[in-house]
């Protein structure tokens, strides 16, 4: 392919090259270089000499990017055809001091792959030629150059990023300098074939290249990367090149471990804390250190190995020491050397003698016992044993002997001992720390009761359970037997078959409620593994062993069988023997132990157990190893192995012993959890030493079956000892097993139906709250997904289980609900709903309706706590809360209101959100217009079908109970308002809460007036049924003043109901009658709202207003009126009847700029009223108003409307008529139009009035009333009147005809001029005749 | 955006997953991987996982799950994990197996445990091209709130990082003035490719 000028590309190069430069966005040039890259790469030689100028002229591009990759293409020609290299070197020595670092970094990379290449070709050139080419010659010489530099860089300080790459060129070229142990010895056959370099392929020397110098070289680079990392010189280091250096040193121990010697001790003083840089990055460089030395740990040369120890401890002061082991392990995988291990089980299988050699031993144990002696003894030996196990187990042999010897010795105070052990035991937490205490304390025997009550006491039950469970490991396969300790099976029974409790009477309380909670558990769990023996002295010589026997089935003791030993019994059913104080040992009593071995889970073989009593085969049964040597021995000897002689006794190790049973292969010796579902597994009788045994195999579920027989059982036992007290202690060893043992989630059930079948009885919160807060600390601790979302999870279903059944089968008005979510560590969403669902009870719940009203008030009161008790979840709470607040039933939404109202709103942190909602909520009454709806409608049909999907997956009531409700109540409304405005009682629902807030802060009620103009008729009304109650309750404040001193337009009716409500059965404040008073005069011109005042203004101020008053609907008016004459019931009527007549003729329709009619209805208002208006009452207003000047207009038709209402008034009138008559009334038209009328009215009583006129006037008056004349004439005729009559009166009544002509005309003069107000007032006054006969 | 970034942590499931999703929305080049031997994934109790080899593809495995216990594993918040995951890529990979995808400029780890595997397995690789990689490692809890919050901080570290013009020169002060702002322990190591 290559060689082969192809003028084409040739072109395409040169117009690439050329392009890259004048391309302008930098995207396109580095899209191009690509492009140049590849194309060139195809190039040959030949060609590529001629292009190399071009490359280098990229280089002159000024933008980083560009000149980087043309770095790149340099170094990639430079690889593919080396003889360029004399050209290329100084091109990229002189990129090495680039201005950008990523383009001197690129330098480096490609630096590096030339020198390799460049390197391996005179290498391999000179292994097959003596002479090499000048050309190659120069290349090499130009590499060193490069190579110069680059060490310059690197060991140059602050050199920035550009050092690190430089490191690594070192760490490449040390690499290539020096021999690979691993890589292959010989050069390939011929040149080409790619093996890795080697440089111990020159050992048979070269023209050009001397291995020894090279190697020198190399070594002074590795020293002087060692220099960087020594102090001070570390000091001036950035936590990145410390971090290189490390890695570089690291890999170079690795692949090089010749100079593992060196770089170690370097790694090893690397201070972390004197690598504080700027105070804040050690982690880093600390990370580094941690991982370069656990990798080198690894490093199986063996030069590494003598570092080894050190590399360790260096690891575990940096708290790696767990990482370390899981190392060395590999290392030992690795090396195949598990002598140590074999040890062990050597260890193990020998240790078994010394459990019968304690058998042997006891028998002498009741003689021994007496006394003290030797104790001190035993500790010292105790001591040494522990020590020994741990530390060579090639000892045990020796050890052996020395527990067997113990054995003999009683256990008095040996609390030394195991303080001292202790020390030895690698784990040392605080829970085995306290385990320790517990042994040190209990083996103290009486003298520490105290203590170890205070100790009890002191610490949480958690932590107590805690210890129990770390304990368990403790426990002995076997309790140790004397020939004498049969009561101990006897006690054994207690929890094994539940049919005997019996727990001893005496010792300290907390000594028995720890040893009788203790070894049930413990057998349970671990049967093969050792419970702490609590051996305690009586105030006799005897002993009281406190033993957990997981094998029961041993229950055999004493028998004629002199041999006891393999106590492998895998049954669940615990002995426990608490020997009381002053007990007898009595002789064994084997029915008992057949008790306890039988389970009840019935897995056969299981209960067959066996033992000797003897040391004779003792020990061929050391076939028995245990489990876990190292743990079990050294903890026996450690903490408990001093307590009691007999303890020492080894575990089973299935690991080992291959006629065990397999199964326990699987155990896992330091999981506790799992080698209790091992243990029961892998019981198996030992009828014989050296007999193999029967293996049950429990499938998975058989496991899980059993774990859960064994846990009913602790339940059960627990009950019936629940008189003992120390329940915290069960509680939290419950909650321990519930949680921790692998088949949680049925045991959880298992809990759970414990608790709630009785929950106040079985103290179900203190249980329920264990459990949860070990579920949620499970949850919280975890860093792997899994467990923690597991443990999320199940803690999600207990809690929300249990609040269930709390609140289904607890009356209403039980706190245990809001107690339990109160306490509980977090409140997941499923419980929250369960809560909304309380709160705001959806229309599916209908059957529980009778009660869903003390349900809801059971739901809020939780909510409440909750928000007082729970400030991150505040909100949420806080969000039921308020949605219960617009609930659609109104029982439901009151209690809710009442709650936000009162309680929570006044909480500050809150009010603001309670707030924003409400107005939400009563804005979303007033704002709703058809592009909301539509926007809803879609909500709502989510919702539908979130609810649905809902359903399908089984989830009725948790997750959407709170959507289905808001979309049940939006439906409501929906179709209960079918116009573009909710209902009145939608319009309630909404706006309830915000008046129950107008409440507690009156500034909210501006809200109401501005909304009040815009709203809809129903939601008026409703607005309107809420005032009266609202406004009473809020009274009168400075800023409801305000709001009334200012009301926005629109809202004038709401404000008159509030005035009327303000008013109502109360005088008002002078300030609200100054802020009605100032809002008619400057705002609000309207006269009504002055209406609920008006009792208690002044009666000047309202004869002023009455003329707006009269101009009010008539209804209104007459309201007024009321109010008026009623007046306050403090100050009387604000105004008399006549005066308020008065008033009313004092309007000037004209002046003040009221219609008549509504003068003239306001009288006849008046009128109406009789009782009030009554005859007195008129005639005093008549009185007084015929003396105004002028006459009030409609003073005629109050006089005729008088007479109308009271005949009787008839003398009175005319005496008024006759007082016209002197006023001249004909003057004044319209008047006299009525007083004609009246005339009328009232004759014949009115005709001597008449006859007082003034002729003109008279025949005015007949003319224009001709019913008058005739009757007024037959009057006049009458004799005695005539005479009394002037001659013009005469004429005029036609009684003397020669002067009726020129009276005529007058007469005719007046009526022209009069007409057409005349008929006017013809008219007025018919109507007010109408109105009032309608009256 | 000039760096590659892959976000590995031990499943490829919720934090890795998290943050790619974060990422990728913000425009950045980022890959995701675990590190684990398999794809775990919780099931009804903790001895039940549900296990499945890297590079079964997401939707199937929500498939699965659904198929199995909907309403466990909706309310555990799996499937809604899962339906995440499968919109932004089609499977979980292994770091370990995936050393073709080429060169990142940036590994982000989010937990220690991942970190060591990540480096362990730069280290083990030829470092020919020595290209420097900058591997962090920001302690998250493996849990769905943290994981979000992880992401989020992720997310920051990243627009720092891309706004200077070498990591580099700058990784001190970006580390320093990262964790004074966000309180969190920060760990990091460089590797070459």
């Amino acid at each position: 392919m290559v060689g082969i000028m192809n003028p084409v590309s040739r072109e395409k190069l040169e117009s690439l090259s050329s392009s890259v430069k004048f391309a302008i966005d930098l995207g396109s040039k580095l899209e191009l270089c690509r492009q140049l890259k590849h194309d060139l790469l195809e190039e040959d030689a030949a060609d590529l000499s001629e292009f190399l100028p071009r490359i280098f002229d990229l280089y002159s591009d000024p933008s980083g990017p560009v000149r980087k990759f043309a770095t790149e293409i340099i170094g990639e020609i430079g690889v593919k055809h080396l003889e360029f290299v004399p050209e290329l070197a100084p091109f990229l020595i002189t990129v090495l001091e680039d201005a950008t670092p990523a383009v001197a970094r690129q330098s480096v990379a490609c630096s590096i792959d030339l020198f390799r290449h460049t390197l391996e070709k005179i290498a391999i050139r000179g292994l097959y030629s003596s002479e090499l080419d000048s050309d190659l010659e120069s290349s090499w010489s130009w590499m060193l150059k490069l190579k110069e530099k680059i060490y310059s860089i690197a060991f140059q300080p602050g050199s920035g990023g550009i050092r690190l790459v430089a490191l690594k060129f070192v760490e490449a070229v040390i690499l290539l300098y020096t021999p690979n142990p691993n890589g292959s010895l010989e050069p390939p056959p011929n040149e080409g074939t790619s093996i890795e370099f080697n440089i111990t392929w020159l050992r048979g020397g070269h023209p050009l290249l001397n291995v020894g110098d090279l190697s020198i070289e190399a070594s002074q680079r590795l020293v002087l990367l060692l220099d960087q990392l020594r102090f001070p010189a570390v000091k001036s280091l950035t936590t990145s090149v410390i971090v290189v250096i490390i890695n570089s040193l690291s890999a170079i121990a690795k692949k090089r471990p010749a100079y593992y010697g060196r770089i170690l001790p370097v790694l090893l003083s690397l201070d972390p804390p004197s690598f504080v840089i700027k105070g804040v990055h050690v982690y880093g460089a600390h990370h580094a250190l941690k991982n370069a030395l656990l990798s080198c740990l690894k490093c199986t040369h063996p030069s590494a190995a003598p570092w080894r120890e050190r590399i360790l401890g260096a690891l575990k002061e940096m708290k790696a020491g767990g990482l370390a082991d899981l190392a060395l392990n590999q290392v030992h995988k690795i090396n195949g050397s598990v002598e140590e291990e074999k040890d062990d089980s050597l260890l193990i299988k020998e240790e078994k003698p010394l459990t019968k050699t304690y058998d042997a031993a006891g028998s002498n144990v009741g003689r021994k016992r007496s006394g003290t002696e030797g104790s001190s003894d035993l500790a010292e030996k105790d001591e040494v044993a522990g020590k020994r196990v741990k530390a060579t187990p090639s000892a045990s042999e020796e050890s052996t002997k020395e527990l067997n010897r113990n054995i003999t010795v009683s256990q008095g105070d040996i609390s030394s001992t195991q303080s001292s052990t202790r020390k030895v035991d690698v784990d040392t937490g605080p829970v085995q720390q306290l385990v320790g205490m517990f042994g040190a304390l209990v083996a103290q025997g009486e003298k520490a009761v105290g203590s170890l009550g205070i100790l009890i006491s002191n610490i949480s039950a958690d932590l107590l359970a805690e210890v129990v469970m770390a304990n368990m490991c403790n426990l002995p396969p076997t309790h140790p037997h004397t020939d004498t300790d049969d009561e101990l099976l006897e006690d054994m029974c207690i929890v094994g078959s539940d049919t005997q409790a019996k727990y001893p009477p005496s010792f300290l309380a907390d000594v028995i409620s720890l040893s009788s909670t203790f070894p049930p558990i413990a057998s349970m769990l671990n049967s093969q593994q050792s419970v702490p023996n609590k051996i305690v002295k009586t105030e006799g010589e005897e002993e009281v062993d406190v033993v957990a026997d997981p094998n029961s089935a041993l229950a055999y003791a004493g028998m004629a069988h002199e041999d006891e030993n393999a106590l492998l019994a895998t049954d669940l059913p615990v002995s426990s023997n608490i020997v009381l104080p002053g007990m007898k040992i009595d002789p064994p009593t084997p029915s008992d132990i057949h008790d306890t071995g039988n389970l009840e889970s019935g897995i056969p073989g299981l209960d067959s157990s066996f033992r000797n009593d003897g040391l004779s085969d003792t020990q061929a049964a050391s076939s028995l190893v245990s489990t876990d040597i190292e743990d079990a021995s050294q903890e026996q000897a450690t903490s408990f192995g001093g307590k009691s002689p007999l303890h020492v006794l080894p575990s089973i190790s299935i690991d080992r012993s291959e006629e065990l049973s397999p199964k326990a292969a699987v155990t896992d010796s330091s999981s506790m959890v799992s080698s209790t579902a091992t243990s029961v597994v892998s019981s198996c009788p030992f009828v014989l030493p050296k007999m193999s045994a029967p293996v049950v195999n429990l499938s998975e579920d058989q496991k899980d079956d059993v774990q859960k027989l064994a846990f009913v059982r602790i339940v059960e036992a627990y009950k019936q000892i629940a008189v003992a007290g120390g329940s915290q202690v069960r509680s939290s060893l419950l909650a321990y097993l519930g949680v921790e043992l692998p088949s949680e989630l049925e045991l959880q059930k298992v809990l759970r139906e414990h608790i709630l079948s009785d929950y106040i009885n079985h103290e179900g919160h203190e249980l329920t709250l264990r459990v949860l807060y070990r579920l949620f600390g499970k949850a919280e601790d975890e860093s792997d997904f899994l467990s923690c979302t597991t443990a999320a999870s199940a803690y999600e279903t207990f809690l929300l289980a249990v609040a269930e059944t709390l609140r289904d089968s607890f009356p209403p008005s039980d706190k245990s609900l809001s107690k339990l979510l109160g306490e509980a560590p977090r409140l997941p969403k499923s419980v929250l709903n369960l809560l909304g669902c309380l709160c705001s009870p959806g229309i599916s719940e209908k059957a529980e309706e009778s009660q869903s009203g003390d349900r809801v008030t059971q739901g809020l009161s939780t909510v409440w706590s909750l928000i007082l008790l729970r400030p991150p979840i505040r909100d949420v709470c806080l969000k039921i809360a308020l949605q219960s607040a617009v609930h659609h039933l109104e029982e439901v939404r009151m209690k809710a209101i009442r709650l936000v109202a009162n309680k929570l709103y006044p909480l500050q942190s809150i009010a603001q959100q309670i707030e924003e909602f409400a107005r939400e909520m009563l804005l979303s009454v007033v704002n709703v217009d058809a592009t909301e709806r539509t926007g809803a409608e879609g909500l709502i049909s989510e919702s539908h079908k979130d609810s649905d999907l809902e359903k399908s997956s089984n989830e009725h009531q948790s997750m959407s109970s709170i959507s289905k409700d808001i979309s049940a109540d939006v439906h409501q409304s929906d179709t209960s308002h079918s116009g573009s405005s909710p209902s009145v009682p939608e319009a309630q629902r909404c706006m309830s809460l915000y008046f129950a807030l107008c409440t507690k802060k009156h500034s909210l009620f501006g809200q109401i007036f501005i909304i009040y103009g815009s709203a809809s008729k129903e939601v008026k009304q409703a607005i309107h049924r809420h005032i009266p109650i609202l406004v009473r309750t809020m009274g009168l404040s400075s800023d409801l003043l305000e709001i009334i001193s200012d009301p926005p337009s629109g809202s004038e009716n709401l404000l008159m109901q509030v005035l009327q409500t303000l008013t109502e059965g109360t005088v008002p404040s002078a300030e609200l009658i100054f802020t009605i008073k100032k809002l008619f005069d400057s705002k609000l011109k309207d006269v009504e709202i002055l209406v609920p005042v008006l009792p208690f203004l002044p009666g000047d101020e309202v004869l002023l207003l009455f003329p707006h008053l009269v101009n009010l609907p008539l209804d209104k008016f007459q309201a007024v009126l009321t109010r008026l004459l009623q007046g306050s019931a403090h100050s009387g009527p604000v105004l008399t009847p006549a005066e308020v007549l008065i008033a009313i003729h004092g309007i000037v329709p004209e002046r003040d700029g009221i219609p008549l009619k509504k003068v003239t209805d306001a009288c006849n208002a008046c009128f109406e009223q009789r009782h009030i208006f009554t005859q007195q009452v008129l005639a005093k207003v008549l009185n007084q108003l015929v003396e105004r000047i002028p006459l009030p207009l409609l003073f005629m038709r109050t006089v005729l409307q008088a007479i109308g209402a009271f005949p009787a008034l008839v003398e009175f009138i005319m005496e008024i008529l006759s007082r016209l008559v002197s006023k001249q009334i004909w003057q004044n038209p319209k008047l006299w139009v009525g007083f004609l009328k009246c005339a009328l009215l009232t004759k014949p009583q009115s005709f001597s009035v008449l006859l007082q006129l003034p002729p003109p006037q008279l025949e005015n008056a007949l003319n224009r009333t001709a019913a008058l004349k005739a009757p007024l004439v037959a009057h006049a005729s009458q004799q005695n009147i005539r005479n009394s009559l002037p001659r013009s009166m005469l004429a005029v009544l036609g009684l003397a005809p020669d002067t009726q002509s020129s009276s005529q005309a007058q007469t005719s003069q007046a009526h022209t001029g009069d007409t057409s107000n005349s008929e006017k007032d013809a008219a007025v006054t018919e109507k007010s005749k109408e109105s009032s006969s309608a009256s | 955006m000039k760096f590659r970034y892959a976000m590995v942590c031990s499943s490829n499931q919720n934090r890795s997953m998290e943050a790619h999703s974060l990422l990728k929305k913000q425009g950045f080049d980022v890959s995701s991987y675990g590190t684990g031997a398999h794809v775990k994934l919780p099931g009804p109790s903790l001895r039940e996982p549900n296990v499945y080899e890297f590079g079964t593809p997401y939707k199937h495995m929500f498939d699965d799950l659904r198929r199995k216990d909907p309403e466990l594993y909706k309310r555990n918040g799996i499937l809604p994990m899962l339906k995440r995951n499968l919109s932004v890529k089609l499977a979980p990979q292994r770091w370990q197996d995936n050393a073709a995808d080429g060169c990142f400029d940036i590994v982000f780890t989010f937990e220690e445990k991942v970190f060591d595997m990540v480096l362990e397995d730069l280290h083990n690789r030829d470092q020919v091209l020595l290209k420097s990689v900058l591997v962090i490692n920001l302690e998250v809890k493996d849990n769905h709130e943290e994981a979000a919050i992880g992401a989020r901080i992720a997310l920051d570290l990243c627009e720092q990082i891309e706004a200077v013009e070498s990591w580099e020169d700058s990784i001190d002060d970006i580390m320093v003035s990262f964790e004074n702002k966000h309180r969190r322990k920060l760990l990091y190591s460089i590797s070459f490719y």
